[in-house]
């Protein structure tokens, strides 16, 4: 659905991006990552045909980005960095705009409008001027925009920037009611928000890409956990060992009291599962069960070079 | 192209922009009225046109400023860019809206010679004509400042951009009119003067020549404000 094939940008001597290439298909949440300046939104603003690479090739959904520009672009949605809305348009007026520069039908687009407006929850300001809205309402404005025409491809270039909680909470809760027929591409800050609704993300650094990794993949992997229950070892270690998703079992500290495991599981198992019969069986409460697993965060730091942050 | 023509013509009377260009021009037009036609007790519209044709060179920058300008300074020119239009469509979308609020603006100026009309005999082609010859000369000053101001980024500097050139435009057809000036450069440029070939319509001469050049000149001016409005980020290099 979206083909980027070595991209490449250049500024004179300077290169902002060198042989970016990757693809992604319908249904999948995709997020990019970079420290600033790793040419994330020079990325983007080339998918989205605001900028020309200096070489490689963009499609969107079968259509050149540079020989059938059109094409392309009407399977796409764009919310650059900073949303680009008018504010002397009220909300309503500003996104009838987009639909019609979308193409969308004139008899459509009411309704169309209506839709976003829902989906995006600007249903209390839809009438009041973009100017006046707040930072979080004009992103959200923004977003909406970019889904007019229903899109296939959504570009986000930092959506939620101006986000309070409760706002980036429901953007998450719309990126995976999206994520069903679409692709959606959006670069971030935020890690834990790429962990949260991301299928895979990207990690750009000095303009290349330097991983392209399954968060998906990664969670059907084998995992880890620390477990820590409410009996002596003695009691609890060789039921431990004997269940079926377990692969290993190694020992942190024990007491008459008290049981401090990591435990390695299979990858499929249904550990959490085995564990609680186990337990309740046994009489034994949980007092901790902690999933370890290589953080994002040491993930990007480890790919971008960054030196990594000691733990409190 | 509509939705945009659409949308720039209601921010034209959303914002100020609108009403200061219909505004002034009006006052200005009132003044230019009252000196050579109410004062001098005259019905020949001809030097009404003739002074009035000067006001473009001050008023169509305020048209023009925020065309381009303003969509790089509010950022939301990926809007327009990651849409399916064509960027000369846009750019023609925006254009046409200019032209109608100087059109409007010189329709609510038919209030003169009607005025005139009712005191003293007009001649209508002579109106007509200059009408023509005004609006086409008026079109062809926002086609030469979207041009200049279509490579910057701030609204101000577009203004005195625009502004800088169309007094350029004036000086220069001013100075081919001097005697130390060779005849032959002097017909060249009047020829291409913006204000040469506005003379024939003031005399109720349908210049076809006159029309020709003006789109032609609009055509050209559009064609430069495409290619340095999108030239940049385009270019692969």
């Amino acid at each position: 659905m979206l083909q980027a094939e070595g991209l490449t940008r250049r500024y004179g001597r300077f290169t902002a991006v060198r042989d970016v290439g990757f693809g992604a298909r319908a249904g999948e949440v995709v997020g990019l990552l970079g420290q600033n300046g790793a040419g994330k939104t020079t990325v983007m603003n080339m998918l989205a045909g605001c900028l020309a690479p200096t070489s490689g090739a963009v499609r969107v959904c079968g259509a050149d980005m540079e020989t059938a520009p059109g094409d392309a672009k009407r399977h796409l949605g764009y919310l650059p960095e900073r949303p680009p809305v008018y504010p002397e348009m009220t909300v309503r007026e500003y996104l009838r705009f987009c639909c019609r520069l979308k193409g969308v039908l004139k008899a459509d687009i009411k309704a169309h409008v209506e839709e976003i407006i829902g989906l995006t929850g600007l249903d209390e300001v839809g009438n009041r001027l973009v100017g006046q809205l707040s930072r979080g309402f004009a992103q959200r404005t923004g977003m909406a925009q970019a889904l007019c025409g229903d899109p296939e491809v959504l570009l986000l270039d930092e959506p939620t920037a101006g986000f309070d909680p409760l706002q980036a909470a429901a953007f998450r809760k719309l990126i995976r009611r999206l994520s069903k027929n679409k692709v959606i591409l959006f670069s971030t800050h935020l890690l834990p928000e790429v962990q949260a609704v991301c299928d895979r993300v990207l990690i750009l650094h000095a303009g290349q890409l330097r991983l392209d990794h399954s968060l998906a993949a990664e969670s059907a992997a084998a995992q880890r956990f620390r477990l820590a229950v409410a009996a002596p070892g003695t009691r609890v270690l060789s039921p431990l060992r004997a269940l079926p998703s377990v692969r290993r079992v190694r020992e942190d500290g024990s007491g008459a009291k008290e049981t401090r495991v990591t435990v390695e599981t299979s990858p499929g198992g249904n550990f959490q599962g085995e564990l609680f019969t186990l337990l309740t069986g046994l009489g034994a409460p949980i007092l901790e069960l902690t999933p370890l697993s290589d953080s994002l965060e040491a993930l990007f730091m480890r790919v971008t070079g960054s030196p990594a942050q000691e733990a409190p | 192209m509509r939705a945009v023509y659409l949308k720039e013509l209601k921010s034209y009377f959303y914002t100020a922009t609108g009403w200061v260009f219909t505004g002034v021009f009006l006052a200005l037009a009132s003044l230019v009225f009252y000196l050579n036609n109410l004062l001098p007790q005259s019905s020949d519209i001809a030097p009404f046109f003739s002074m009035l044709s000067y006001v473009w060179m001050l008023l169509t920058p305020i048209l023009v400023m925020r065309l381009l300008a303003g969509e790089k300074r509010m950022m939301t020119r990926p809007l327009l860019l990651s849409s399916p239009l064509s960027p000369l469509s846009y750019l023609l979308g925006k254009y046409f809206a200019a032209c109608t609020v100087l059109l409007l603006a010189v329709l609510l100026s038919l209030a003169y010679p009607a005025l005139l009309s009712r005191y003293a005999p007009v001649y209508l082609p002579e109106v007509f004509t200059a009408y023509l010859g005004f609006i086409l000369q008026g079109c062809a000053f926002i086609a030469l400042d979207l041009a200049v101001t279509a490579p910057l980024k701030s609204t101000m500097s577009a203004a005195a951009a625009a502004f800088g050139v169309n007094l350029f435009v004036w000086l220069v057809s001013l100075l081919s009119a001097s005697a130390s000036v060779p005849r032959a450069v002097g017909e060249a440029v009047n020829f291409l003067s913006l204000y040469g070939r506005f003379v024939p319509f003031l005399s109720a001469q349908l210049s076809f020549s006159g029309v020709l050049f003006y789109l032609l000149f609009c055509v050209c001016m559009l064609a430069l404000a495409a290619g340095a409005e999108y030239g940049g980020r385009m270019r692969r290099t």
